[in-house]
């Protein structure tokens, strides 16, 4: 990308602090959102609507949390997750369909990788992971419509149901899925060589290739985690409702981005934490559910979304610069 | 990167245009008829003023993602307008789009934000405005207003309003940006924005500058449309945002940002057109044409990226062997 204004600046590191300090302020204006909406609105705090809640969050979270990998390396967003996901969840159902859950299982997850790395290679190539996931993201959604012939493509397994419906201690998979992925993914940026070189290669990118990092690789797979992640949702989505059509998850690109940005992780990568974006997607989840049990309009709530992102983004590019 | 002189440059590029219409000029008599041409030119002007605008923010280093939003919103606004008569509608609708993407440019300098983050939050905004101003549903011109449209449908040969619209913007932003020094910062600060600050180049005005026309153009793009139609839907203008940044792409405007220019981004916008057009009328399906474009924005981008890879590549090679021979 073009030397944008942020790095000819050239802004002063920050500590950690600050992203300890993001990550509280998210976790805060959830609880004070919850508060908010527990006073005014009497139907929000019951437990069937704090797993509908749950259950919203875990699907753009699981997904914004792989998301999250993208950005800590460095790489801004990809803007082709939805596509893939409809992409993989097609996939998925004609494997499914033909040769069974376990080798739609196995497909998906290769096709997923392949597609990450493939991605991988573009963005490396270009320098600018907007444009070239927003390509791919074209391709995909229409190789979606190609492999299903546009038209609705049902599977019918008793295991694949169990997957999509089941609620383990009460609780829907989908949000036994987030909840543990969301743990895995700390662990791995955390605790593991490659989180430190994803944290590293979005930090100083420099300095990653003069200690011998193989950025590119870096790139790429933090590109196949996340359509391991859009293969994932896609896979409880065919599971839930039985079928795979090529135009799901139309438009929800922005719904996991507007989680990573709520969440504050540091767009230009090599600070934050995957927890902010979850925490990110469930902050939404909650604004979007108490919005319309007020009977907000769909435009009003999208309005609303646009404009919490705009405000979140720009209140902690500020809290960057003044640190 | 590439070190081409832009004038062979902008040949190369015109004769793959002129490569691609004769391939499918052969196949299809639709391109050489006047009709053909016709519906060639109209539906590049959507893209086209879109490109235009677009092209500008990425010459400048930067990019705005909001305009399929914004064109979205600038039509539900042209409608409610179409009361104060139809031109305008879509002069005072384009204009407060300027003004709307202006804020946006002030914002994004002033902040000096990734406008790639930034424009990410207002597409989702705008779109939220469309959907709320509409209230979700397809605005329409009364019925007994219709006839007042008409003359935007009218032909005189193969040229329509819209394709005039489309040539006289182009032509006014080509002078523009080549004589005006307000556009010669555009391109400054998108070659090098330390070595532009640094020659005393102010670096707000420009991207102010470069976002208000963007936004203006989709809001005149927007408006247009929707008022040929007599109807705009809030969920419009999505996918454009891809054909204009492919078509800004084959027309030679750098990813990186400072090169580029508007005779590039037209050359661009007809290879685009030619070819979408000519697969969709050679019978592909209507998503087959989203296929084309993002397989041929991957190709172009990896082509470009490998081109200069290998252009970097070859450079060091050369050097290691001059210092080499030297010891």
């Amino acid at each position: 990308m073009a030397p944008t204004s942020a790095s000819a600046a050239g802004r002063r590191p920050f500590g950690r602090g600050t992203w300890r300090f993001a990550g509280l302020s998210v976790a805060a204006a959830s609880l004070l959102l919850m508060a908010v909406a527990g006073l005014s609105t009497p139907s929000f705090l019951t437990v069937g609507n704090g797993l509908v809640i749950v259950r919203a969050a875990s699907m753009t979270g699981i997904v914004a949390v792989a998301m999250s990998f993208v950005t800590l390396s460095g790489n801004l967003f990809a803007l082709s997750a939805s596509a893939l996901g409809a992409f993989l969840a097609v996939v998925f159902a004609l494997v499914t369909a033909a040769a069974g859950l376990g080798a739609g299982l196995g497909a998906v997850l290769v096709v997923a990788v392949a597609a990450g790395a493939l991605q991988g290679v573009a963005v490396n190539l270009t320098g600018n992971p907007i444009i070239a996931t927003l390509a791919f993201g074209a391709v995909f959604r229409g190789l979606a419509s190609v492999l299903s012939g546009n038209g609705v493509l049902r599977i019918n397994d008793a295991a694949a149901t169990w997957i999509g419906t089941a609620r383990p201690l009460g609780i829907p998979t989908q949000s036994w899925a987030f909840v543990i992925l969301a743990a895995l993914a700390w662990l791995t940026v955390r605790k593991t060589s490659l989180g430190r070189r994803i944290l590293l290669s979005g930090a100083n990118r420099e300095a990653a290739v003069a200690s011998g990092l193989r950025v590119a690789a870096v790139t790429g797979t933090a590109l196949a985690i996340l359509s391991v992640g859009a293969a994932i949702v896609a896979v409880f989505t065919v599971c839930q409702f039985s079928e795979a059509r090529a135009n799901l998850f139309n438009g929800y690109d922005f719904d996991y981005i507007a989680a990573v940005l709520v969440g504050g992780i540091a767009l230009r990568g090599g600070q934050g934490s995957p927890l902010q974006a979850a925490l990110g997607a469930v902050l939404i989840a909650l604004l979007e559910n108490l919005m319309l049990l007020n009977g907000f309009s769909a435009g009003l709530r999208m309005t609303i979304v646009g404009a919490v992102v705009v405000g979140a983004t720009s209140a902690f590019h500020l809290l960057q610069d003044k640190t | 990167m590439n070190r081409l002189d832009p004038r062979r440059d902008l040949a190369v590029r015109f004769a793959f245009m002129l490569l691609v219409y004769a391939a499918f000029a052969l196949k299809l008599p639709a391109y050489y008829s006047v009709a053909g041409i016709a519906s060639l030119l109209d539906g590049a002007f959507l893209t086209g003023i879109i490109a235009l605008g677009v092209g500008l923010t990425m010459i400048a280093g930067e990019m705005d993602l909001s305009v399929g939003s914004m064109a979205a919103l600038a039509g539900i606004v042209s409608i409610k307008l179409a009361a104060i008569g139809i031109i305008p509608a879509i002069c005072l609708t384009a204009l407060l789009a300027a003004l709307v993407g202006a804020l946006q440019g002030w914002c994004i300098a002033w902040l000096r934000i990734n406008s790639l983050i930034f424009t990410v939050g207002t597409l989702i905004a705008f779109r939220g405005l469309a959907l709320l101003l509409s209230g979700e549903q397809t605005a329409n011109i009364p019925l007994d207003e219709l006839e007042s449209i008409d003359f935007l449908d009218v032909h005189w040969g193969f040229l329509s309003p819209l394709s005039l619209t489309l040539f006289a913007v182009a032509l006014l932003l080509g002078l523009l940006a080549t004589t005006t020094i307000w556009c010669r910062e555009i391109f400054a600060i998108g070659g090098g924005r330390a070595e532009a600050r640094a020659a005393g180049v102010p670096t707000r005005r420009p991207i102010v500058l470069a976002f208000a026309l963007s936004g203006g153009l989709a809001g005149l793009a927007g408006a247009f449309l929707s008022l040929e139609a007599g109807s705009a839907t809030p969920l419009g203008y999505e996918a454009v945002l891809l054909d204009a940044v492919t078509a800004c792409l084959i027309g030679g405007v750098a990813l990186q940002g400072g090169r580029g220019s508007v005779l590039g981004i037209l050359v661009g916008l007809f290879t685009l057109r030619f070819l979408v057009s000519g697969i969709a009328s050679l019978g592909a399906p209507f998503w087959a044409q989203s296929l084309a474009s993002g397989a041929l924005l991957i190709t172009l981008i990896l082509a470009e990226g490998g081109y200069s890879a290998w252009a970097r590549r070859r450079a060091f090679s050369r050097r290691l062997s001059v210092d080499g021979s030297r010891t």
